[in-house]
């Protein structure tokens, strides 16, 4: 029933999208609550993450004498698998949860009752812009994680481990390309979409008052988190196929 | 079709209208009549269902079987995208408001008109104002919602819901959770409002049986999904039906019983 539920709103939200009003300012405001406001916590995690991977990494490489992989192997993992999909569990705990929240206070209190009373269609004025608003957001936050997480493991290996520069930079330009970052933008995109989606779903159809409120808020985080991690593997097996 | 109470032409009609959620049925077979230009309430116990005619008139549900009517349009007919052109014509006072707790006054009362019209932001200010005017609201208007008390919230939430000018309004226990001083002041408002713009057709759920002698033109009793008295509020003040009696002196003695529901 659930999943009816989510992809019927996500149907009704796409088939929205040429539909007027087409809600732009809310769109940029909510651009700024879902991918602006969720900077501080990605790049602070981005940094941390390269950095943290590059120090585990650099311990295993040693072993053999192969500190040279160090970049190159960081790099890989941060712009495929790690940037997407953390940046999208982040945004899902900050931003997803808040908006069901919020969806789920307008149900409760008949606000959206109301919307359906003015003649206001709430998929087109909740649930649109803020699907829009997440799947585009995250593959932006993907791409500063990103850059965030490799200046991390630079760091780390520069000033911590003292690896020269070209040994750092070589590898990770030799491994990365533009295959991998798309890859990982790829991700972000569609992990934007699912944390829009099954929050707007999991808020527009709580029942039951403040603890419905707060059910509806926990399962956003919790469906859109696993939805994604499960995604994630099939969205990766479908890129390596294509390639 | 004449409403036999008021003599007035009929506004919405519910024809032999049934709906059920799962095995509990909430509306059997109700027939009703609102007329146009007057003041109905609908009054009855809680969950008799009240709450889910209204529902039926905004189109909002559908009846398991049975027509309504809003003037010579059959809604229970259209398809959604009629219903909103419909609901247009309807203004709705919430129960507890519904106001958009994200915007002020003044956004809440403007909200219909940005969504709806392409009035110059000078129009809809300058109405937004008279309206708030009206309401006793003067100088509220950069108030948040969140600050306001139970009773201003309902007189934004009547002017959010009259500022299209519509020709039905409907009220969901516009004074329950009021002081008996609001609670006159805003059967006051009600009546000002209705006076105003005689075509207006009003419709008002409540069980609060003082605003009815106060202020209804007409009055219907839902028991189980159906009308079972109507009249003016003299008709029903002075009814010997034992049912009627005991709702209106509120005593525990007689047909209904208080521990069902």
């Amino acid at each position: 029933m659930e999943v009816g539920r989510v992809a019927t709103l996500a149907a009704l939200a796409l088939a929205n999208l040429p539909v007027r009003p087409f809600r732009v300012r809310e769109t940029i405001r909510l651009i700024g609550f879902i991918g602006v406001d969720s900077l501080p916590i990605v790049l602070l995690s981005g940094l941390f993450t390269g950095a943290v991977f590059t120090v585990e990494s650099y311990e295993a490489f040693r072993l053999f004498g192969a500190q040279g992989l160090v970049g190159g192997t960081v790099g890989v993992a941060l712009t495929r698998e790690l940037a997407p999909t953390l940046t999208g569990l982040l945004v899902a705990g900050r931003a997803g949860s808040a908006l069901a929240a919020e969806l789920g206070s307008m149900r409760v209190t008949e606000q959206i009752d109301a919307l359906h009373a003015m003649a206001v269609d709430p998929v087109n004025y909740l649930v649109k812009p803020r699907v829009i608003a997440a799947t585009l957001s995250v593959p932006l936050l993907t791409a500063l994680f990103d850059a965030v997480g490799i200046a991390g493991s630079y760091a780390v290996a520069h000033w911590e481990l003292h690896l020269s520069d070209p040994e750092f930079w070589i590898r990770l330009r030799a491994w990365v390309d533009w295959a991998d970052i798309e890859a990982g933008l790829i991700k972000g995109t569609a992990f934007g979409f699912v944390i829009g989606v099954v929050a707007c779903s999991r808020g527009y159809h709580t029942e039951g008052g403040a603890r419905g409120v707060g059910l509806a808020t926990t399962q956003a985080v919790v469906i859109s988190s696993v939805t994604l991690l499960v995604l994630n593997y099939f969205i990766a097996l479908a890129l390596a196929e294509s390639t | 079709m004449i409403d036999v109470v008021t003599g007035f032409a009929a506004a919405i009609r519910f024809e032999g209208v049934t709906k059920a959620f799962g095995s509990h049925v909430v509306l059997r077979n109700l027939d009703l009549l609102v007329p146009r230009g007057a003041i109905t309430f609908l009054i009855g116990r809680s969950g008799t269902g009240k709450s889910v005619t209204l529902k039926h008139i905004m189109g909002l549900m559908r009846p398991d079987s049975g027509r309504i009517f809003v003037g010579d349009d059959e809604i229970t007919a259209m398809r959604e995208r009629e219903l909103r052109a419909t609901r247009n014509r309807f203004g709705m006072v919430f129960q507890h408001a519904a106001l958009f707790d994200s915007m002020d006054v003044f956004d809440n009362v403007a909200f219909p008109l940005r969504e709806h019209s392409r009035d110059s932001e000078a129009k809809v200010r300058s109405r937004v104002l008279d309206l708030l005017a009206s309401v006793g609201l003067k100088g509220a208007e950069r108030r948040a919602v969140s600050e306001l008390s139970g009773g201003m919230r309902k007189r934004v939430g009547l002017a959010r819901a009259l500022v299209r000018e519509p020709e039905f309004l409907l009220y969901d226990e516009p004074t329950t959770g009021l002081d008996p001083v609001l609670a006159a002041a805003m059967d006051q408002l009600i009546l000002e409002t209705q006076r105003r713009k005689p075509a207006l057709t009003s419709l008002i759920i409540s069980h609060d049986m003082s605003a009815v002698f106060r202020i209804a033109d007409k009055v219907a009793m839902l028991r189980d999904g159906a009308v079972v008295v109507e009249g003016t509020p003299q008709q029903i003040r002075e009814s010997s039906d034992p049912l009627v009696v005991q709702f209106v002196s509120g005593s525990l003695l007689g047909p209904i019983d208080a521990s069902q529901g």
